[in-house]
């Protein structure tokens, strides 16, 4: 029954219901924030490890890197949180390439990365882009680039006729962007 | 061009050795190819940052909503506060009236179970988890099932001490002084900071628990604690009524 539970709120994660991870953020918000002052981190610091954990997991969720919940959210969240923690520590809190880590609390090895590290101009670039790229694009793109679909696993969820007709509508998107960008 | 579905394939992880090795010599030899893999991979890190961009603001957002949640709430505790100080100053002087301030009977009339603020459960709501049951007794003034499970409650820190105080709590409920004493004693003298203050929430319910185990002098220096040292901003009205009764 737990398990149940526990796999609806994966879902409900997975599909950036806001209900959902304003009831999360809430419900260990105190506690972990609690903790990490005992570690020795200030407040605001304190506050954006809390965040960038929480980040962490919902990643973890969207890449499908974590299927489903073996323990209690909060579990989650304070692994990773612990594991942050100990990198600020460390004074290398930003590391500066996307790694696995492994979780004490679950057994597990999730991704723990910030990106925000070395960012280019072209990257930078490509970001303003996509925010004038239409929403289709992007939901295929994200789902292609970020949570690891295969275009035939695209085709079924978006209704696509085909794979091919997949494949150049995402051909599209990347050319769109091209041009988007040139003009930026 | 055709090489291109290569790409896709890198980004699915589903190259084959034989495709692998094809990727690394294009990604040598085909300046097209490397251009436009360079490209997709600026545009997977966009994405990503993008995402983690919206995620944040998201949160920033919670994080508002709980500083408006958290003023109204004042607003809305000072108010009941001070009926409730008035109340109980009427209350105290009909009481007074009879002049029944046995150390127990103090006890009896100031302890209320603290709230369950570190772990809200919300009707209907249940992760399975031990603690959650836990809570769920306690609220429900179980307090043996909650001292159960909150001991089988796997601490995630060794010094995550707010368990201990609803356990503590629990006991005091139970009349189990002793073990109330024992419990909430070490968590009383560490001095912390911050808005989570379990330590002086501790010093009000360990000076409950002296009352009802009827160890007035130990139970009159916390109640002066708490009514004198400005540190203190739990329960301090409470505590100099007490100390006034019990002179």
């Amino acid at each position: 029954m737990g398990n149940q539970n526990s796999n609806t709120t994966l879902e409900l994660i997975k599909k950036g219901d806001q209900k959902t991870l304003k009831a999360i953020y809430e419900e260990n918000r105190k506690r972990f924030l609690n903790f990490a002052k005992k570690q020795g981190l200030i407040a605001e610091d304190a506050k954006d490890v809390y965040q960038d954990s929480f980040i962490a997991f919902i990643e973890n969720i969207s890449t499908g890197k974590i299927q489903s919940l073996h323990s209690s959210v909060s579990t989650y969240l304070f692994g990773i949180g612990k594991k942050l923690i100990q990198y600020q520590k460390r004074s290398n809190y930003r590391l500066k390439t996307s790694s696995a880590v492994k979780i004490n609390e679950i057994k597990e090895e999730l991704d723990v990365n910030f990106l925000e590290e070395n960012v280019t101009k072209e990257q930078r670039l490509l970001q303003k882009g996509l925010k004038k790229l239409g929403a289709k694009c992007i939901e295929v793109l994200e789902m292609f680039f970020l949570e690891g679909y295969i275009l035939d696993e695209i085709v079924e969820i978006l209704h696509y006729k085909n794979k091919k007709v997949l494949g150049s509508q995402k051909s599209r998107c990347i050319s769109q962007l091209k041009e988007i960008i040139r003009h930026l | 061009m055709n090489n291109f579905n290569l790409i896709d394939k890198f980004f699915n992880d589903t190259l084959s050795d034989k495709e692998a090795t094809l990727f690394n010599k294009l990604l040598q030899e085909d300046s097209e190819f490397k251009e436009e893999f360079r490209f997709q991979k600026d545009l997977k890190k966009a994405l990503q940052l993008n995402k983690r961009e919206s995620l944040k603001a998201t949160l920033q957002g919670f994080e508002k909503d709980l500083k408006k949640k958290k003023s109204v709430f004042t607003i809305k505790t000072w108010l009941a506060a001070a009926t409730v100080i008035i109340l109980l100053g009427i209350g105290s002087l009909i009481y007074n009236s009879f002049g029944n301030d046995d150390p127990k009977n103090l006890y009896a009339e100031y302890f209320e179970p603290y709230r369950n603020i570190v772990h809200p459960v919300e009707r209907g709501e249940n992760d399975g988890s031990i603690e959650t049951k836990a809570f769920q007794a306690y609220e429900n003034g179980d307090f043996y099932k909650a001292i159960n499970l909150f001991n089988s409650v796997e601490s995630l820190e060794e010094d995550d001490n707010y368990i201990d105080f609803y356990k503590g709590i629990s006991y005091l409920a139970l009349n189990k002084n002793k073990e109330a004493i024992e419990i909430l004693l070490p968590i009383a003298t560490e001095i912390e900071k911050g808005d989570y203050d379990l330590s002086q929430k501790a010093n009000w319910y360990l000076a409950l628990a002296y009352l009802n185990a009827n160890e007035i002098e130990k139970a009159k220096s916390q109640l002066y604690m708490i009514s004198h040292d400005n540190a203190f901003t739990f329960k301090k009205e409470e505590a100099s009524d007490i100390l006034e009764k019990l002179n």
